[in-house]
């Protein structure tokens, strides 16, 4: 949470993360030149130029595919979410490397000749209109572009600029990014390389990232429809609800609300967080806010507003009982809109 | 009431709980693990780029021989310290680059060239030295005429390469990855061949040329590095194996 701009908000977590990620990324490289290349079967070496395009390419490859594992990771298993709490620098990171990919590229395929490398890349590469052949650098481009994009706006700044569900939205095109760069390996490297073992570490990472994707997302629609009645929509028994916890509704289409209780007392807001659209109601109340499972953000329950000196607001809704039946408002408040708690009615033991 | 952490809450500007600790150290450790394993698998693998090299180690090369300009610049060596007469030299300039311009005006004559050898197999191109010292009119005349064979039209399968890059300045230098530098260099005027997939008369690489016995016609440009086959002319110039290929005959495999 923040109330001015500064480039990272570093914490043990972050520098946890991002050590992480380096030494990640510096074994990738340092095994695949140093290890790996020496126990190729050559007859003379590989151009240096060209090994370190490729570790630094199937590096970037195989950062994006661990990227988007992690979201539907965290959905099927809460302990995968730390993964999710720094994604941003992961995603940063994967940009600067597949960035690395392409200097080596250009200052290599496209150098040594009276034509520029950017005029190069944008016309030697004719397609024929079949497939193989089809240029592959197009698709590379895309997702180089798409991952520049994303990094640049991967900022607190951007998201608060661009509003949450923008600037969701636009980080959504990394699926695109993976899609492109999914055929930029497709119609080159594997086309034209006799190794098996790159195929099944991209076609498996493929693979995985569409199952995962499909479980978290089968998991998400078991949600049911909760039941309308009127401008009420009917929740059920609000005893239930774990202390300090929450149950998420559907209220309509994608709009949902958490529904928290703080000891006995139980509030409605909107399960979206306003930083990322972190989904609240998977958070927990600490210190007697409301906190978001991804970055922490924190919101009061009864009026949705984030502690002083944040100005983060989230919308409220209205509850109240019918009998022993919770029904929530189908009309959430503006944000920030202070909604009285309602009080947990007492059982027999 | 309860504000309890929750053991498997995490809050990223918190510490994590204890159990979280050790599973987030876990994947951290199954995460290198992964990096580790993929980079040598895939690096360990790559296909074997072939034996072609510059052979700095013969040091530089000077040989004299009759100049064909079409439809690459080629030297037919009568002189050489390395070469046997007869065999022929495809050349080309630094980078990528040929050396048309510079062999025009000595087109069919006896010239001198100096530089640079880059090898494979039974493929030799010369990268010539800059100026007069890499290319120029030698004494005397070229009083013997290239031999030359029609072997009729083949139908023929393989890759268009530049001359170049396959014969060793890259390794690899062929393949579809490849496939803009080789346009980059057969643009520039370094001589294409076709690498068959099957000799063709005992040689695996033939010069390419157009159907007029020129430099390859732009529409070629498209289907460098990929497998196909085409149809063509293939007529033997002293040691060397040129393909007039036909574009509207290609089939891509």
């Amino acid at each position: 949470m923040s109330v001015k701009y500064i480039p990272v908000q570093w914490n043990f977590n972050k520098y946890f993360y991002d050590l992480v990620l380096l030494i990640c990324v510096a074994v990738y490289i340092l095994v695949f030149i140093r290890i790996g290349t020496p126990e190729a079967g050559v007859t003379r070496p590989i151009d240096g130029a060209i090994i370190r395009m490729r570790a630094f390419g199937t590096c970037a490859f195989l950062m994006l595919t661990v990227i988007l594992c992690i979201g539907p990771l965290a959905r099927l298993d809460r302990r995968f979410l730390p993964l999710l709490y720094n994604r941003r620098h992961f995603g940063v990171l994967t940009f600067l490397v597949a960035l690395t990919h392409v200097v080596y590229v250009l200052n290599w395929y496209y150098a040594f000749s009276d034509i520029s490398p950017v005029v190069g890349l944008l016309t030697t590469s004719e397609t024929s209109g079949q497939l193989l052949g089809f240029p592959f650098e197009w698709f590379g481009m895309l997702a180089l572009v798409i991952l520049a994009i994303l990094a640049f706006t991967s900022h607190d700044f951007w998201l608060a600029f661009l509003s949450a569900p923008v600037w969701k939205r636009l980080h959504l095109l990394i699926y695109v990014a993976y899609a492109a760069a999914v055929a930029h390996f497709a119609l080159g490297y594997l086309q034209d390389a006799t190794n098996p073992f790159f195929m099944i570490v991209a076609g498996g990472g493929a693979v995985m990232v569409s199952v995962l994707h499909l479980a978290a997302g089968l998991k998400a629609s078991a949600d049911g429809e909760q039941a309308h009645k009127g401008e009420w929509i009917e929740v059920g028994d609000p005893t239930v609800i774990p202390d300090g916890r929450a149950i998420i509704v559907r209220i309509k289409g994608n709009e949902r609300a958490a529904i928290f209780r703080n000891g006995d007392a139980l509030s409605a807001v909107s399960n979206a967080c306003a930083h990322q659209n972190g989904p609240l109601g998977e958070g927990r109340i600490i210190d007697g806010c409301i906190t978001c499972p991804w970055h922490g953000f924190q919101y009061r329950p009864e009026d949705g507003c984030a502690p002083a000196p944040f100005t983060e607001k989230i919308p409220t809704y209205d509850l109240r009982l019918e009998g022993d039946t919770l029904l929530i408002a189908a009309k959430a408040h503006p944000p920030g809109t202070k909604v009285d708690p309602l009080t947990v009615p007492e059982r027999d033991a | 009431m309860s504000n309890k952490r929750d053991d498997s809450f995490f809050i990223g500007w918190a510490a994590p709980p204890s159990p979280l600790r050790w599973f987030m150290v876990a994947v951290a450790g199954f995460l290198i693990v992964l990096f580790a394993f993929s980079a040598y698998v895939i690096a360990a693998t790559q296909a074997d780029p072939g034996g072609g090299s510059f052979r700095f180690d013969w040091g530089r090369q000077n040989v004299v021989g009759v100049l064909s300009l079409d439809p690459y610049p080629v030297i037919h060596v009568t002189e050489s310290e390395r070469f046997p007469a007869g065999h022929a030299l495809l050349l080309s300039g630094n980078g990528k680059r040929g050396v048309q311009e510079r062999a025009e005006p000595l087109d069919g004559q006896l010239v001198q060239a100096s530089g640079v050898i880059i090898n494979r197999g039974d493929i030799d191109m010369l990268q010539v030295r800059n100026g007069e010292a890499g290319l120029s009119a030698a004494e005397g005349d070229a009083a013997t005429p290239i031999e030359s064979e029609d072997l009729g039209r083949w139908r023929i399968a393989g890759e268009i390469c530049d001359g170049k890059c396959y014969t060793g300045a890259m390794r690899p230098g062929q393949g579809l990855a490849h496939r803009a530098c080789a346009n980059f260099c057969i643009i520039g005027g370094v001589p294409p061949i076709f690498v068959s997939t099957v000799p063709v008369e005992g040689e695996e690489f033939l010069l390419l040329a157009g159907p007029d016995g020129g430099p390859i016609p732009d529409e070629l440009m498209a289907q460098a590095a990929i497998l196909l086959e085409i149809e063509g002319q293939v007529e033997r110039l002293g040691d060397l194996l040129v393909f007039q290929v036909d574009p509207d005959t290609i089939s891509v495999f």
